[in-house]
């Protein structure tokens, strides 16, 4: 048993270490943000922030300095569309004891915006869009990531990043016109659409 | 051939918006917005979306989920290498880690790379070492603990725990839980493997 680890005294002595509590609370409200952002629901969010520092704990050997920011984004973007990819098949796969966690029973608007203080509507229009589109909105709208970070995150090509995060503001705005109608949205917008091809 | 000013590609829109066209396309794209009643309409759209998402103030993280991330180090076992967990050592200059396969170690010193942030990268690197010296201080308490107290500790052979190798154990999780009594400071032990 001497063999077991060392709790290194002469690291800790002449500064004072983070410990994991730390980390969990200065990164914690980060990842929880991005979650629910993406989930749409609290119970989603908890999850998928469990289920990140999890990882994180897990893979602490693996940690390259200077990039923990963009491996929390990309830890919890994925196991984000993870989720939704499994629900996917489970709604094809019609279980029924599983349709109470299908996104469709979402909080009240009152619920979230106690919870997150972020617009209901804006959050429901969010919870519109497709998964992937989403996930490149609010990398790059809520969390400020660059097109290059974005890419980087989800593995795909700047191209790509560029036409979701377009794609995807062009459907947001849609979602609020359709939320809220009194919002001055008119019909020409629409062009935007076309307008390319 | 010269090409007549076609409208501005959605991807350039976005672009545009989010300050990520070159010095050339940007230039060229705001000359062809000043003519362009259609273009400037999107690029206000896009905007507008971009604004919707931006005003979006802190969110508080939920107290029980907070302390449940707190006692991960406690409840989340660690598969290390192949399931046990080696031996982790943690110096001021890096950190090594042994397991079944082997041992590798993670430099602490700072990376070379040029998007190095000094200070924050540091501070986390640091971190580590703690978070990782605390978990050594957990297998160490599993073995000081293990061989005194036989009901928590009926699938582990007290051998190997005498041996100080680790390697055929697959799980650790429910004696560690008990570490918290070492006096490590870090979190009280919430109720171990309670999920939502």
């Amino acid at each position: 048993m001497s063999d077991a680890a060392d709790p290194a005294p002469a690291a800790t002595e002449a500064w004072v270490a983070p410990s994991w509590e730390q980390v969990v609370r200065d990164h914690s409200a980060r990842v929880y943000r991005l979650a629910y952002r993406l989930s749409g629901n609290p119970q989603d969010a908890e999850d998928l922030t469990q289920e990140t520092f999890v990882r994180v704990f897990r893979s602490l050997a693996d940690f390259s300095p200077g990039t923990f920011e963009g491996w929390l984004h990309r830890i919890t973007t994925n196991l984000f569309l993870d989720m939704v990819r499994r629900r996917q098949r489970i709604r094809f796969d019609a279980l029924p004891e599983d349709t109470e966690r299908l996104p469709g029973t979402a909080p009240s608007p009152e619920q979230v915006y106690s919870d997150t203080h972020l617009d209901p509507q804006v959050q429901a229009a969010l919870d519109a869009l497709s998964p992937e589109f989403r996930v490149a909105v609010v990398l790059c709208d809520i969390e400020g990531l660059t097109y290059e970070e974005i890419a980087a995150t989800l593995g795909i090509k700047l191209g790509t990043v560029r036409s979701r995060i377009h794609r995807g503001r062009v459907q947001l705005r849609e979602a609020l016109a359709h939320l809220a109608p009194r919002r001055p949205v008119s019909s020409q917008d629409a062009v935007a659409e076309g307008s390319a091809g | 051939m010269n090409i007549p000013e076609s409208h501005l590609a959605q991807e350039a829109i976005a672009a545009l918006v989010d300050g990520e066209l070159g010095g050339g396309p940007a230039a060229r794209a705001a000359r062809h917005l000043t003519g362009c009643a259609q273009c400037r309409m999107a690029v206000q759209a896009q905007r507008e979306a971009k604004e919707a998402l931006h005003a979006s103030s802190d969110v508080a993280v939920p107290g029980d989920l907070l302390s449940r991330l707190c006692a991960i180090p406690f409840t989340a076992d660690v598969p290390g290498t192949g399931g046990g967990l080696g031996s982790m050592s943690a110096g001021p200059g890096q950190l090594t880690v042994s397991g079944a396969t082997g041992s590798w170690s993670v430099p602490l010193a700072p990376a070379p790379g040029p998007g190095d942030r000094p200070g924050h990268a540091r501070w986390l690197r640091r971190g580590f070492v703690g978070v990782l010296g605390v978990i050594g201080v957990g297998v160490t308490a599993l073995a000081l603990n293990l061989p005194t107290d036989g009901s928590d500790g009926a699938r582990t052979s007290p051998d190997s725990v005498a041996r100080g190798s680790f390697e055929e154990r697959t799980e650790i999780v429910p004696p560690v839980v008990r570490a918290t009594t070492v006096g490590t400071g870090v979190a009280p032990p919430a109720a171990p493997g309670g999920t939502p």
